[in-house]
């Protein structure tokens, strides 16, 4: 593995010697979304393309947390579909422990794969239903060629239901005798089989109870700190970003829109968009108060504004902002930089 | 003290099925004052939907209302004949749902759907029920209502839908509205705009609103009281900054402690182990004894209901006067 394990420079405000895991870079995915081929001749329209994520990049280090945070829409699924290989990118490159992740589906790429796993939204969706949890755990282990004979596979999914604080009884059960909270666990159980390094995290909670949601966050806070393992965390819920999070990108539209740690997105946000989300979260603390609502809401992905696709919504939209797309400019501030897209910040109006 | 809008007094709703009869929803008593905002909270399967199904007469067989009564303006609606609450629905309670789509029929406009309400409970013509429909509209904010009203549901973004549904739901002016988590389908920035929309819109008329959600961030914001439900009870009632900040019964203790906040820095969340237990095995005694951390032997055995705690009433035997004073 020691060959795959390529140091790498770390950039900007990247504290030094942490190792940088995930590279990506100006990552976008089209969709083409056009009606069919003779619909199209007889409405005399043209192909319609989708850019759900258009120009996307941003690093992860080892052991830390990246939050990609945002509303329905904005495309934060797409780049964890993108990063784990179930999409091709349109353009734009992802580097995996420096290698490039097309390399995956080669039998080169195979030991990166193992490296990486998904966990999914729904675990309702994800687990199938007739199959027991010992056979769902240990598909990736048999996949992999990970495991020689029975022995190994039944002490390695002991092993791992362990780890999600489930007992071997569970083994022989299927997934539909566990409530949502368990089965989660049991998709985190069967991604952490292969002893991956990076987790992509695609809204694991936002099926979940509250008190449920909480089991699995410690629990997710806990496998993070054993094994040392490293999270993209998508989520639309920010009260669960800021728990779980080191750093915090803002999408908007398919953009990052703000890049920076955590303390700084929610302590001193600086884009517009990513101040107004957090106006309009209903917080325990706020009781009474009245809160900014939002004006307007999130335009047609297929014909998305000029300019800066936030100013039909922005206070501090001027020409400028109609007009040319502001690309994602490091800023320096007192308490740290921050990157952020946008022609206010970087001209000083706010 | 002013009458109650709404009484709920003991209400039990059972699902009969082959294996025997399940209780939904246990010795649930309740009152909404007019003009107030109370909260109903609590997680999946709690027998909160239920709750407000039945208030509007909603429920769907084999579900019934095995015992209790509800009360509204001091006039039993429980045992209605279907036509007679038929008249109510709408006129005296409006509903609003979760998904802003399954519940605007497609085949007609939103202007046809606001009419028929509209001339079905208020005596109006035609056309001043179109003007009447034009006015909501307006009032919910819906730009260009003019236009707007003869486009169908499709046309409208999930934000605006949800504006129609509210629109319809105050079209005859009722003195009480159920919304039954009226801004889970909604992204949150159009969530804020749904939220305190309907706040103005209820002050501004005076209705009374039961809103039943998951989201305590929703509670906090809007409501006055605040009821959590667990396992087919209410564990805990009380005054909404009281019960948020100085929850007396354990379960409540946990739910707050499990919420994730932006305002603190906490490494772990409070957690409660285990899952809300299925209907078919609800515990003895307290049902949520196997999961709460200051069980003793009578929650095992007996079943406590709401008493004074603090400024709240909670159903939990750490409340009972002989065991505080054993605590003391």
């Amino acid at each position: 593995m020691a060959a795959i394990l390529r140091e790498e420079k770390s950039k900007g405000d990247v504290a030094a010697g942490s190792e940088t895991i995930v590279n990506a870079e100006g990552l976008a995915k089209y969709f083409d979304v056009s009606a069919p081929w003779l619909n199209r001749v007889l409405e005399r329209s043209g192909r319609q393309v989708l850019h759900a994520v258009d120009g996307v990049g941003f690093t992860i280090r080892r052991g830390e947390t990246l939050s990609l945070v945002g509303e329905s829409g904005c495309g934060k699924s797409t780049v964890a579909r993108l990063l784990v290989g179930l999409y091709t990118p349109t353009r734009g490159r992802v580097e995996f422990f420096g290698r490039d992740l097309a390399e995956m589906n080669t039998a080169a790429g195979r030991p990166l794969r193992q490296k990486l796993q998904m966990i999914f939204q729904d675990p309702y969706a994800s687990l199938n239903p007739r199959w027991r949890v010992e056979d769902i755990i240990a598909e990736p282990l048999i996949a992999h060629g990970l495991v020689r004979d029975k022995a190994q596979i039944t002490a390695r999914v002991d092993e791992v239901l362990h780890q999600v604080k489930l007992g071997p009884a569970d083994k022989v059960k299927y997934p539909h005798q566990f409530s949502g909270g368990q089965r989660q666990r049991l998709s985190i159980a069967r991604a952490l089989a292969t002893k991956p390094e990076f987790l992509v995290c695609d809204e694991p909670t936002s099926a979940l109870d509250v008190s449920v949601q909480a089991q699995v966050l410690n629990l997710m806070k806990d496998l993070q700190r054993e094994l040392g393992l490293t999270y993209l965390f998508i989520s639309h819920n920010l009260a669960v970003v800021h728990h779980i999070s080191d750093r915090v990108g803002v999408m908007y539209l398919g953009k990052i829109v703000e890049l920076a740690s955590r303390q700084q997105i929610f302590r001193a946000p600086r884009h517009p968009y990513t101040r107004m989300l957090l106006d309009a979260i209903p917080d325990l603390e706020m009781t009474g108060r009245a809160r900014t609502p939002v004006a307007g809401e999130v335009p047609n992905p297929l014909n998305p504004p000029p300019g800066c696709t936030f100013h039909p919504r922005c206070p501090h939209a001027n020409a400028r902002c109609r007009s040319e797309v502001p690309a994602l400019r490091v800023v320096h501030h007192a308490e740290g930089s921050t990157e952020v897209a946008c022609h206010a910040v970087e001209e000083g109006r706010i | 003290m002013t009458d109650p809008l709404l009484e709920v007094r003991n209400l039990r709703i059972e699902f009969p099925t082959r294996r025997g009869t399940l209780v939904a929803v246990d010795d649930v008593s309740l009152t909404i004052a007019p003009g107030e905002v109370l909260g109903v909270v609590g997680e999946s399967g709690a027998g909160k939907s239920l709750t407000g199904a039945a208030i509007i007469g909603l429920l769907e067989p084999p579900g019934r209302i095995a015992a209790g009564e509800i009360k509204l303006a001091g006039l039993r609606i429980d045992n209605l004949p279907y036509d007679d609450m038929r008249k109510i629905r709408g006129r005296e309670i409006g509903a609003i749902f979760q998904d802003p789509l399954t519940s605007l029929n497609p085949l007609y406009t939103v202007g046809q759907q606001l009419v028929e309400t509209v001339t079905t409970h208020l005596n109006m013509s035609a056309s001043a029920a179109r003007q009447r429909a034009v006015e909501l509209l307006e009032a919910t904010g819906i730009p260009a209502a003019e236009r707007r009203i003869d486009h169908y549901p499709h046309q409208f973004s999930g934000g605006m839908r949800q504006r129609v549904v509210i629109a319809l739901a105050l079209a005859a002016q009722p003195k009480l509205v159920i919304a039954d988590e009226p801004t889970t389908a909604l992204d949150v920035s159009i969530q804020a705009q749904i939220i305190s929309l309907l706040k103005k819109l209820c002050r501004d008329h005076g209705t009374a609103v039961m809103l039943v959600t998951h989201d305590m961030g929703v509670i906090a914001e809007t409501a006055d009281r605040v009821a959590v439900m667990y396992a087919g009870r209410i564990v805990e009632i009380g005054p909404v900054a009281d019960v948020i900040h100085r929850p007396q019964h354990p379960y409540t203790v946990g739910l707050m402690g499990s919420i994730p906040s932006m305002a603190t820095d906490v490494e772990r969340l409070t957690q409660i182990d285990g899952a809300m237990p299925r209907l078919t095995a609800i515990p003895s005694g307290c049902a949520f004894h196997p999961r709460c951390t200051r069980v003793f032997e009578r929650c095992t055995r007996e079943r406590p209901d709401l008493m004074p705690a603090g400024t709240s009433r909670a159903a939990c035997w750490l409340h009972e006067a002989s065991h505080l004073v054993r605590a003391a």
